[in-house]
């Protein structure tokens, strides 16, 4: 495998609240090599997003990154001073964000936005920089580009706005472009389109992706390697065949079953996980999806479990791993446990499932990150 | 009151049911002014029916109609034109006090958690509210036991209802507002996106829960969404909507492996899978151009400018297709419904 161009390593960070530490992202570490599909996936408030502005550098007060590195090209990204990383911010990494109304600029025009972006970076004449900015609309696909390059935000629609926040994104040509839910707010026909066009960008640029997302369809679709967070750490990662098929996290498992899919057996109960996400400031013991897993042994309680290989470019970080879990239930693969495997179902010699009785009357938790 | 639709009033669309339907909407129509001589047509000729313990899923992409038309079965705006008749009853016909007491049966769920509830308010007076309102609940006592008895059923401790909404998650808002949902026991409950807002994990909670209420209290539901998934999940039946229209209803089961209209098979192409397999094999229908304008939409079958299989110039941009039986319980309004599996 060529050289990673991007290095996350034992990234954490915190926000200092009132209400105490939130530690948002603990010891979080991956690698993004040239050319390369990342996913990140998780739910709200699992650090997905806090790590890709770390990266950036745009944790803003009270939140602060506490330790950790980010080797972009051999340089870490948290020692080099603001200037340097005004310079690869933009440039050399760029960010597309949710939502592409509150991103523009309501009163400047779509094409000056596109400017501004280049000429941040780049000096370039006057006269070029008009078509450069027409051609990065084609290149994205914006119909009449030379047209629309005068519109305003308004005047583009939902999708359009997110191809233009995309042609700002390329206009210095990245190596590295992070994309924090670039999809979630359009409609699914228009979601299509985009994932479409970040798969060419990606093929035909060979710019490197991270794409931070709660779909799993979407990465699925777009993404080689996924990363899986829960509570501000990764506890699985892997390429996107072996996390999908053979998961070995159960909350990634878990997470599998419990979405509706459009091709499966509509009669199927869904297989929701009960409870709640740990609240950031104050994080029990041990492994922090141990009082929602339904395969927990006494040990997770009390150690954290670390990342550890399970498979050729597969690592996950459980005390049991999904493939005991299967052997125990008697079944092998995900797709043999998915009917089988409803609820109460655990291996035998495993502490039981107290999820069932208490069922959701949890305690009331602030819901993970909301108060970030 | 006007009725400017230029669609002929259809045949209600469905085959003679044994029993009666529960909620019967018949060319229902809701145009919003917008200046002088335009309107938004946002619901332009509907009729549907529901059957009493149903689930009927509605989807369509934004600004389909799908929620104006989930206001007007609820009344919460009037229509322009047409009839929505619950139980019997011609809501339209109704108003002041006697709408309000229809009302009781006929209950809405939003899909906003943190929107939908008052913040100043206990959960306790949120969810006693409606039953204050319709004097059905008499002195504190009895208000807290129904209240209490409220939450255990949608899986909340009873004893949280002097706590206030900003101390619950989204998923256990989403259940608060279901528990002032069932408070009146109503038949019918418009669920307006309810799950959308919240983690797939809670998403399933949420889901498991609506159909286990629906089986405790013989509950029907109109459920509306934008997830194909979660609407093939959980309804009998599935109708999709595009800009003011209905173009296909079918049962569930079968909408998934084939569809009558080329927008459904549009729709369902763009759903990712979870499935990095399937998703290598998935071939993307895209629709050339984007939604028109509500305020003046196409001519003839309003998909024509974007369909793939259309007839332009000819039929599909001059007459506006019925919404037929093209097969046993599938109906869909296209004139080349044949040709739906060749795009």
């Amino acid at each position: 495998m060529t050289e990673p161009i991007l290095q996350v390593q034992d990234l954490s960070t915190s926000f200092f609240t009132d209400d105490g530490e939130v530690k948002a992202v603990r010891g979080v570490s991956f690698d993004l090599h040239r050319g390369e599909t990342l996913g990140i996936v998780g739910e709200s408030g699992c650090g997905k997003s806090v790590t890709a502005m770390s990266v950036l550098g745009l944790v803003q007060r009270p939140g602060r990154v506490v330790g950790g590195k980010i080797l972009f090209n051999g340089r870490d990204l948290l020692t080099i001073d603001a200037e340097e990383l005004r310079q690869i911010r933009g440039r050399d990494i760029a960010m597309i964000f949710q939502d592409p109304l509150s991103s523009l600029n309501p009163v400047l025009r779509v094409g000056f936005q596109i400017d501004e972006a280049m000429k941040a970076h780049d000096k370039i004449p006057e006269p070029q920089i008009e078509t450069r900015g027409i051609d990065l609309l084609k290149l994205v696909r914006v119909p009449d580009a030379a047209r629309r390059i005068k519109d305003y935000p308004h005047q583009f629609s939902g999708g359009m706005r997110q191809r233009a926040m995309i042609a700002m994104g390329l206009s210095n040509r990245p190596d590295v472009l992070i994309a924090d839910e670039p999809t979630t707010a359009l409609d699914v026909t228009v979601q299509a389109q985009i994932l479409e066009l970040l798969r060419d960008l990606n093929e035909q640029t060979g710019t490197s992706i991270i794409l931070i997302t709660h779909n799993l369809g979407v990465v699925a679709g777009l993404c080689r390697r996924v990363v899986v967070m829960y509570a501000g750490e990764i506890v699985e990662e892997g390429p996107v065949e072996k996390i999908f098929e053979s998961p070995q996290h159960p909350y990634t498992w878990s997470l599998l079953r419990s979405i509706p899919r459009i091709d499966a057996n509509r009669r199927d109960r869904l297989k929701s996980i009960e409870g709640l996400p740990p609240d950031l400031i104050s994080l029990p013991p041990g492994c922090k999806f141990s009082p929602r897993c339904p395969f927990r042994i006494e040990r997770c309680f009390k150690d954290d479990p670390e990342l550890v290989p399970v498979s050729e470019g597969q690592r996950a970080a459980c005390w049991v791993m999904m493939e005991r879990a299967y052997a125990e239930m008697g079944a092998r693969t995900i797709t043999d446990t998915r009917p089988g495997a409803a609820s109460g179902v655990h291996p035998p010699g495993m502490a039981p499932l107290v999820a069932h009785e208490s069922e959701v009357v949890a305690d009331v938790a602030v819901e993970a990150g909301g108060s970030a | 009151m006007e009725a400017p639709s230029t669609a002929p009033v259809a045949p209600i669309p469905l085959p003679t049911p044994a029993q009666e339907p529960l909620l019967r909407v018949v060319g229902a129509v809701k145009h919003f002014h917008a200046g002088v001589n335009a309107s938004v047509k946002a619901v332009d000729g509907v009729d549907f029916e529901i059957q009493p313990g149903e689930t009927l899923g509605l989807v369509g992409e934004s600004g389909c109609g799908k929620s104006t038309l989930g206001r007007l079965i609820t009344q919460l705006i009037p229509v322009t034109s047409g009839e929505i008749i619950f139980d019997g009853v011609d809501l339209t016909k109704l108003g002041g006090e006697k709408l309000r007491q229809q009302r009781q049966q006929l209950q809405m769920i939003f899909q906003d958690p943190y929107a939908s509830l008052d913040p100043r308010m206990t959960i306790g007076d949120i969810i006693a509210e409606p039953l204050v309102n319709f004097g059905l609940v008499r002195g504190r006592k009895q208000k807290d036991a129904r209240v209490q008895e409220l939450l255990r059923v949608v899986g909340l401790n009873p004893y949280f209802n002097n706590r206030y909404p900003h101390e619950f998650s989204g998923g256990q808002r989403q259940r608060i507002g279901i528990a002032r949902a069932l408070a009146l026991n109503p038949k019918l409950i418009v669920c307006d996106e309810p799950v959308s807002a919240l983690d797939v994990s809670i998403q399933a909670q949420i889901i498991n829960l609506l159909e286990d209420l629906q089986r405790e209290f013989n509950l029907t539901y109109l459920f509306i969404a934008h997830d194909l998934s979660v609407v093939r999940h959980i309804s009998e039946r599935v109708m999709v909507m595009y800009l003011g229209k209905i173009v296909e209803v079918s049962p569930s089961e079968q909408l998934y492996a084939s569809q009558e209209h080329p927008y459904t098979r549009a729709l369902l192409s763009s759903i990712p899978v979870p499935d990095p397999r399937v998703e290598s094999q998935r071939r993307l229908i895209e629709l050339s151009g984007e939604i028109p304008s509500p305020l003046n939409p196409p001519s003839g079958c309003r998909f024509h400018t974007r369909c793939p299989i259309a007839q332009v110039p000819g039929i599909c941009a001059d007459v506006e297709p019925p919404l037929e039986e093209k097969a046993p319980e599938r109906f869909a309004a296209c004139h080349f419904s044949d040709k739906v599996r060749t795009v």
